[in-house]
């Protein structure tokens, strides 16, 4: 079972992952080690459209049959799509972290594409996760 | 602490499980397939687990089995031999050391089966209170424990078993032996189901069976995840959470697991006055209504008034909600079917009084 890790991706330390979108929108879920490490995911909680953030801050919460784990804001932005599916089926998390299980996405305040390069790439992602 | 591994260490990382810690031992949580899989396949067809971390302690000598009975708490003489039962450990205050098996097989042999954290605990009481000519051998590591779980349980042992006739068909708690295996017809899931005592070093082939035979069922190998979700389904204790030094059998609903007529047993005159004054305290099972997932140690409010504190709590798979045993406070009188809230993480999460178990038993 390895992990993947796709090159095109940022993460954070809290083991997110962000996608810019040609619109500059950037589109965020929880990696695939994250969703390993959870287990089966039973319930996410997600922020309302229009709530804003800044980077860092707790915006939801993903729990599995075993933990909760919080999911923070990896840039400041503001809320403008959350992935509804996940209310009825929260294992898309297990079954899919980087396509049908994203969370939301962010319209980033200002210079996300800044924000979105200070972030971790593939190479630095692995190398945080390999001693996990 | 360095943690002890058990005779089926390179199976389990070959099938990709998730290690964990669980009582000083490196034991299984689940495999690749997920906690909720492994426990939809006990529900639906059969489940296999390694429990080898259970204690095993041998209790030996002339009247072996009457210095169990004068220890722990249920009545030994209620079964006979070739019968297992569920009974505890107790303090003289009341509370538990300890829940466990004991398998009687005479008069001068009983086999008892502890919690692994608890093992070392439970056999330092038993030698220190052991009269002469009765020995108590910790054979933790000589036995493998293996659970076979699940309505198609019964197919796999026929098959795998068929050169001893009649194993699938063993009473409830009945025991016998397969070879050097012994075959008990119990469990912790609520399912009709079998648990294995095998020599540590037959464990490997006989492990290796039991999943071949499991796969051509629909089975598969469960971690102790599943076996915390099932078990807490079924409201079925967990010493450490449920029951503990702290929390007597009086107040955890486990009163039919005390023989009241016995003249001793450790912590008889406690037990029996709370019994007689009433609990202040009970465990009751709480039904999530709302979205979250309660979990040990969170306040149970009513009307924003503290009654009581959740003791286990988990996503139910079956029900797809949140289940969770608490100890409510008796003067709350709470009923079943009352609505209540859990404060999950500051918010609140309403739950209902449910009597365990949350679904249905089929352990006969």
């Amino acid at each position: 079972m390895t992990e993947q890790t796709p090159e095109d991706l940022r993460y954070t330390e809290a083991h997110e992952w962000v996608r810019t979108l040609e619109s500059g929108r950037v589109r965020v879920g929880i990696t695939d080690h994250a969703q390993s490490q959870l287990g089966d995911v039973v319930f996410v909680e997600l922020p309302d459209v229009g709530a804003e953030f800044a980077a860092g801050d707790a915006l939801g919460e993903v729990e599995s049959t075993k933990s909760v784990s919080d999911i923070y804001a990896p840039v400041g932005g503001t809320v403008v799509e959350v992935n509804t599916a996940l209310e009825g089926t929260p294992e898309l998390i297990n079954s899919s972290a980087y396509g049908e299980g994203w969370l939301l996405e962010l319209e980033p305040t200002e210079d996300g594409a800044a924000a979105v390069a200070a972030l971790l790439d593939a190479a630095g992602y692995r190398e945080l996760t390999a001693g996990a | 602490m360095d943690l002890i591994s058990g005779p089926l260490d390179d199976r389990h990382l070959a099938l990709g499980a998730t290690m964990g810690p669980f009582g000083g031992w490196s034991m299984p949580i689940s495999y690749p397939g997920g906690t909720v899989a492994e426990h939809t396949a006990v529900r639906a067809a059969v489940g296999v687990f390694d429990v080898s971390h259970l204690g095993k302690l041998q209790v030996s000598g002339p009247g072996a089995a009457e210095f169990v009975n004068s220890c722990l708490t249920a009545d030994l003489a209620r079964i006979g031999p070739g019968q297992a039962q569920y009974t505890l450990c107790c303090t003289e205050s009341g509370g538990v050391v300890d829940d466990l098996i004991a398998y009687l097989d005479g008069p001068d042999s009983v086999l008892l089966v502890p919690n692994a954290a608890n093992s070392a605990e439970v056999l330092a009481l038993l030698r220190a209170a052991a009269p002469a000519g009765i020995t108590i051998t910790d054979r933790h590591r000589d036995l493998a424990v293996l659970a076979v779980q699940g309505p198609r349980s019964a197919e796999l042992f026929a098959t795998m078993f068929a050169g001893f006739g009649g194993i699938a068909d063993l009473d409830y708690m009945a025991f016998t032996e397969a070879g050097s295996v012994r075959v008990c017809r119990t469990g912790y899931t609520g399912e009709h189901g079998y648990e294995l005592l095998v020599p540590w070093e037959q464990a490997a082939g006989i492990w290796d069976g039991l999943l071949a035979g499991a796969a051509s069922l629909g089975g598969v190998p469960c971690g102790l995840g599943a076996r915390d979700t099932l078990r807490t389904e079924m409201g079925y204790p967990l010493h450490g959470q449920d029951l503990s030094p702290d929390i007597t059998p009086v107040q955890a609903g486990s009163s039919w697991a005390v023989g009241w007529s016995k003249p001793a047993f450790w912590g008889r005159a406690a037990l029996l006055a709370e019994k007689e004054a009433g609990p202040t305290r009970r465990l009751r099972g709480l039904r999530a209504t709302g979205r979250g997932v309660p979990r040990a140690g969170m306040t149970v409010l009513r009307d924003g008034e503290a009654v009581g504190v959740t003791t286990s709590g988990t996503f139910s798979p079956s029900l797809k909600t949140g289940v969770a045993l608490a100890l409510i406070d008796t003067d709350a009188q709470v009923r079943v079917d009352d609505v209540l809230s859990v404060d999950v993480r500051g918010r609140g999460l309403e739950v209902v009084v449910a009597k365990p178990p949350f679904v249905p038993s089929h352990v006969r």
